[in-house]
């Protein structure tokens, strides 16, 4: 059957080059006065793409009220039973035809734990107005930050980085791409290093005897001259060395942590053993692709299931493991310093087809893992009623900056949206997380910021 | 020998000027040389130091480097013998690699047949049958698929028909297909040698309809399940949608979700571009393109033969309009579908958008506006030409000044790298597979053995050939592949292909007897071998501060001019360790990854 796996996808759209950055009038970041944060930000977070469209009315699903009527007329076949989602329900939200239960899909039980403990927010009908059901572009402009345009030459990581002024002025791999080629959210952001597995991240091949000197001679290589070629190469130079000197002993996760045994669960085990190596981590991001089912959602008449199910099940089990693995005495528990978010670039037709599978949709969900998450349903129910969808999909009644910059904010202590998501006005969380919303700026440059033209707007070289 | 016959090989020496010869001194308070390396690096924010171009090389390594897959053998002086001025080599080239079929191509058969691949040469039914039908291992079921892809690495390393197999891995990356799943894998020889191959030098419109047509791509986007939604109540836009998205107008033609009436015409009065209900009716023109696989054609009462076949009863009626030419009513799928494509492959914006991707394939990253607009508009103006890619080719590469005049623009890709570095050292070696494989490891022959494991290492990459999940290919931009990703995992697999066995047998070719038949005893100096391997991978000068680190690395300390003991590898300083260390740090240096 086809699919769009999504597991790594990129497209080129760094029209960054050294002509551009000449035409650059000085550099426009040096003469900004950062706000003066207080102590140095050590929260970390950790951004996970659904690749291809997650199905998230089949797992934020309607249990009651007449949303779940018409839930069902939508999806005769892959409506999930309403006794079975509501036994893990997740509360209710006001509609526009009353009141809509909600609950969960039986699959991500490990993330319903997590939700009663409080560890849990679910933002619906999240997304970008700016939809034009292509994967490409939406997942481009949602890495990148910048809804509509396509061709920023930055990612909302980047600039998040590149604007934050808490973060101390030596961190050893403040920021990592773990499963492929590094993220569009992290485009032009010299400090992240992407890697497959740490284990092959190493200078471990060619004669023995020959290997010190091969790598003092590497190095030289790549110091001696001063091209974007030989940067990037020292970067990764210094990035192996990081990996082998301190992470390539093998990691044993805490006993209650079980991953899947799938290259998701390794990639998220990744990421915890280089937070637990304190060096400084702050940003990491990783995939889970194949949520692009346009048939055969369900398995034996079953809509609890088939691919789908499968995917809920290794994405609720790997995360409820990364939580727990994180809960660690022995360094100081960085799950209280951790938010993950999960994202996709689209839900799914809130119809479904022919195939009993489901087409590229409109709004989703949101979810928020976090140490200082305000556990709980969040956003505001669009309603499942004909004239109420967006063509025949769940419509976008937030926009999915408005959680990722209260994140921001309020986690990061990084009040420079301006900046991170430019185009964007009117910071107005939706208490996702607790925190503080520091003074979000006034954009001190009045060309491109408001305009959201960000085609000159170039970080880095 | 391949170069030309002199005692040895010049000295090479030769830098762009004002670069300084060796890095800045360690900034104060590092005084742990890795503490200094790990300082964090803020994204500087600004004018950066000025890019220095790297020196451009002769144009024959230049041809094969941008144009092929990297030099070999005696490659270079056959090229330069092909003319008196570069003009006339460059012509004479592509003259000749434009007619691959009069190229002959013996070791590159001989290294085909060596591979044993049993189903190259099976045809549309035998693959049908054999790999499908037949539901055997999943091993059986793809084994197109791997040994297509075994045939790829043949051909990119051993084949003279250079200029070819890159506008294969071109096409095969323009419309990608992930080759390793359930009806893809088994019809994918069907994929690779009648429509991509067959097609690739020849003309668009022609390569579009195979590409419609075939099993592999019908399946991967869908249209094998698009129907008339009024018929099967059913359809399915996919394909539509990636058609004209990725792979004819581009999305830079895409004018998105506003009425048809909205779409800007150009001077003649045609859409610039297309909209949402654009590829609404594309997906409706192409309903009925399916082909007989039994989990379909009950809807049609056909069989399980696999042949592609135009379902009328499941192909839309209704009226269509494209790219403002209409596709009256009532017509069969074969006729709409047929006109559909006429229109788009004819469309400007198709012009502009293939040779947008030829030029960045073959000359730089961004090519400039002129080039492209020339090539854009010749073809275009050839759309029904049976040699168009051809000539559109020829264009870009010889009637136009910026392909010999651009160098370092473009950074190797994974597979670059590692076919040019096979074809730079010289390797013999078959690429081989044993289906289905033994249980036990070491009851693997080592072709096999060696073959799986250049597969594994190469995999870290993110460059697996056919693997690349999502239709839009392998990226093509130097952004893509500066990351640490592709960096550290060719690292690894270059310095592993140097190494040799415990009898001092070369894994991929014979590194340190080359450099012995080459090098006249006494003649074995840590500068003589530097330069010979220097000469043999680049065939030009390379900075003078990379080259002394090269020496340096070489020599061990000792003086540079004495005869090395090369002829045994004993403890404590492993000459021929070395020497083999030394082409793997070629390999991973700066300077061969310049395209």
């Amino acid at each position: 059957m086809s699919r769009c796996h999504c597991q790594t996808t990129r497209r080129g759209f760094v029209t960054g080059c050294s002509a551009a950055i000449a035409a650059l009038a000085g550099s426009r970041f040096n003469s900004l006065a950062f706000a003066q944060g207080g102590n140095p930000n050590d929260e970390i977070l950790v951004v996970l793409f659904l690749r291809g469209g997650q199905d998230g009315l089949n797992l934020v699903i309607p249990t009651g009220g007449f949303d779940r009527g018409r839930y069902q007329a939508l999806r005769p076949n892959l409506a999930i039973p309403a006794a079975v989602a509501a036994a893990r329900p997740l509360g209710s939200l006001p509609g526009p035809d009353g009141a809509v239960a909600l609950g969960l899909h039986p699959a991500a039980a490990p993330l319903f734990d997590l939700y009663q403990d409080g560890r849990l927010a679910v933002a619906v009908a999240c997304g970008m107005s700016a939809n034009e059901r292509s994967h490409f572009d939406s997942m481009t402009w949602m890495e990148l930050g910048t809804p509509g345009v396509g061709n920023t030459s930055s990612g909302w990581l980047t600039r998040h980085l590149a604007s934050a002024s808490n973060l101390p002025p030596q961190m050893l791999m403040p920021s990592v791409s773990i499963g492929g080629l590094q993220a569009l959210s992290q485009l032009g952001s010299y400090e992240t290093v992407a890697m497959g597995s740490p284990y092959d991240f190493s200078l471990s091949t060619g004669p023995w005897s020959a290997r010190t000197a091969q790598r003092v001679a590497l190095r030289n290589l790549y110091e001696g001259d001063t091209t974007w070629l030989h940067q990037a190469g020292v970067q990764a130079l210094d990035a192996v060395d990081i990996v082998e000197l301190y992470a390539s002993g093998g990691y044993v996760p805490l006993p209650g942590a079980v991953y899947p045994d799938t290259w998701f669960g390794d990639n998220l085990k990744t990421i915890a053993q280089f937070i637990k190596l304190d060096l400084g981590l702050r940003i990491a991001t990783l995939d889970l692709g194949g949520w692009d089912h346009h048939e055969s959602e369900v398995v034996n008449g079953s809509p609890t299931q088939g691919i789908f199910a499968d995917l809920v099940d290794e994405l609720s089990r790997g995360l409820a493991a990364f939580w727990a693995d994180l809960d660690d005495p022995a360094v100081n528990f960085p799950n209280q310093r951790l938010t993950l978010v999960v994202m996709s670039e689209f839900g799914r037709r809130a119809y479904e087809n022919d195939a009993t599978g489901t087409d590229h949709g409109h709004g989703n969900n949101l979810l928020v893992l976090s140490g200082h998450a305000i556990g709980g349903l969040h956003g505001t129910w669009p309603g499942l009623r004909e004239e109420l969808l967006n063509e025949g999909d769940l419509e976008v009644t937030t926009d999915f900056r408005r959680v990722l910059s209260e994140i921001v904010v309020r986690r990061l202590a990084n009040p420079r949206l301006d900046l991170v998501f430019p185009g964007y006005t009117g910071y107005q969380p939706l208490g996702v997380v607790t925190g503080v919303d520091l003074g979000v700026g006034e954009p001190i440059f009045s060309d491109g910021f408001e305009t959201g033209d960000t085609r000159n707007w170039i970080v880095g070289p | 020998m391949f170069f030309a016959p002199s005692p040895r090989p010049p000295r090479l020496y030769s830098r762009p000027t004002g670069v300084p010869a060796r890095a800045p001194a360690p900034l104060p308070g590092s005084e742990y040389p890795l503490a200094s390396a790990m300082r964090r690096k803020r994204p500087r924010l600004g004018p950066g130091p000025p890019d220095l171009p790297p020196v451009r090389p002769p144009l024959g390594v230049l041809v094969y480097t941008r144009a092929g897959f990297g030099h070999r053998g005696s490659e270079l002086a056959a090229f330069d013998a092909l003319g008196g001025t570069d003009a006339e080599r460059l012509a004479a080239w592509v003259t000749q690699q434009l007619q691959p079929a009069a190229i002959a191509d013996t070791e590159c058969d001989a290294k085909l047949a060596a591979g044993a691949y049993a189903t190259l040469g099976k045809s549309y039914t035998q693959l049908w049958q054999d790999h499908f039908v037949a539901d055997n291992d999943w091993d059986e079921r793809i084994q197109p698929a791997t040994e297509t892809e075994l045939a790829t690495w043949t051909r990119a390393v051993y084949s003279k028909r250079q200029l070819l197999e890159s506008l294969v891995h071109f096409w095969h990356n323009h419309f990608n297909v992930y080759a390793y799943e359930f009806v893809e894998g088994p019809m994918w020889v069907h994929w690779d040698r009648d429509v991509i191959r067959a097609h690739a030098l020849g003309n668009f419109r022609l390569l579009l309809e195979a590409v419609c047509k075939a099993p592999a791509m019908l399946v991967y986007l869908d249209n094998f399940v698009n129907f008339a939604e009024d018929q099967a109540g059913y359809s399915n836009e996919n394909f539509a949608r990636e058609l004209l998205e990725l792979h004819v107008l581009g999305a830079a033609a895409s004018y998105g979700r506003i009425p048809r009436s909205q779409v800007p015409l150009d001077p003649q009065g045609r859409p610039l571009g297309y909209c949402e209900e654009d590829v609404q009716d594309v997906a409706r023109a192409l309903t009925g393109w399916t082909f007989d696989i039994d989990w379909e054609s009950w809807r049609w009462g056909g069989g399980n033969s696999g042949q592609f076949v135009w379902v009328d009863s499941l192909h839309s009626t209704e009226a269509k309009r494209i790219l403002g030419v209409d596709l009256p009513a009532g017509r069969t799928a074969q006729v709409d579908g047929r006109h559909l494509l006429d229109v788009i492959a004819a469309h400007p914006a198709t012009g502009r958008f293939l040779a947008t991707k030829l030029c960045r394939r073959l000359v730089g990253d961004f090519p400039p506006p002129e080039l492209i607009d020339s090539a854009a508009a010749l073809w275009t103006s050839l759309w029904q030409s049976p040699t168009q890619i051809s000539q559109v080719i020829r264009h870009i590469l010889v009637e136009r000044p910026e392909f010999a005049l651009t160098w370092g623009e473009k950074i190797k890709r994974p597979f670059e790298i590692a076919v040019s570095a096979l074809r730079a050292m010289g390797t013999g070696v078959r690429f081989y597979q044993q289906v289905p494989a033994p249980p036990d490891w070491n009851d693997w022959h080592p072709d096999f053995q060696r073959t799986a494991s250049l597969h594994w290492m190469f995999e870290s990459a993110g460059q697996v050939v056919f693997g690349w999940h999502p239709p839009n290919g392998h990226p093509d931009l130097r952004g893509a592949w500066q990351c640490s990703t592709p960096r550290v995992a060719l690292w690894r697999l270059v310095n592993w292909m140097i190494e040799t066995d415990d009898d001092g047998n070369g894994r991929f070719a014979g590194i340190v007897p080359w450099t012995l038949a080459t090098l006249p005893a006494g003649e074995r100096s840590a500068n003589a071998v530097v330069d010979l391997w220097l000469w043999r991978i680049f065939h030009h000068g390379v900075p003078a501060a990379d080259r002394a680190q090269l020496v340096e690395f070489l020599s061990q300390g000792f003086n540079p001019d004495l005869d090395l003991p090369l002829a045994t590898n004993d403890w404590p300083y492993y000459w021929q360790d070395r020497v083999n260390s030394l082409v793997g740090l070629i390999f991973m240096s700066p300077e061969f990854l310049w395209r």
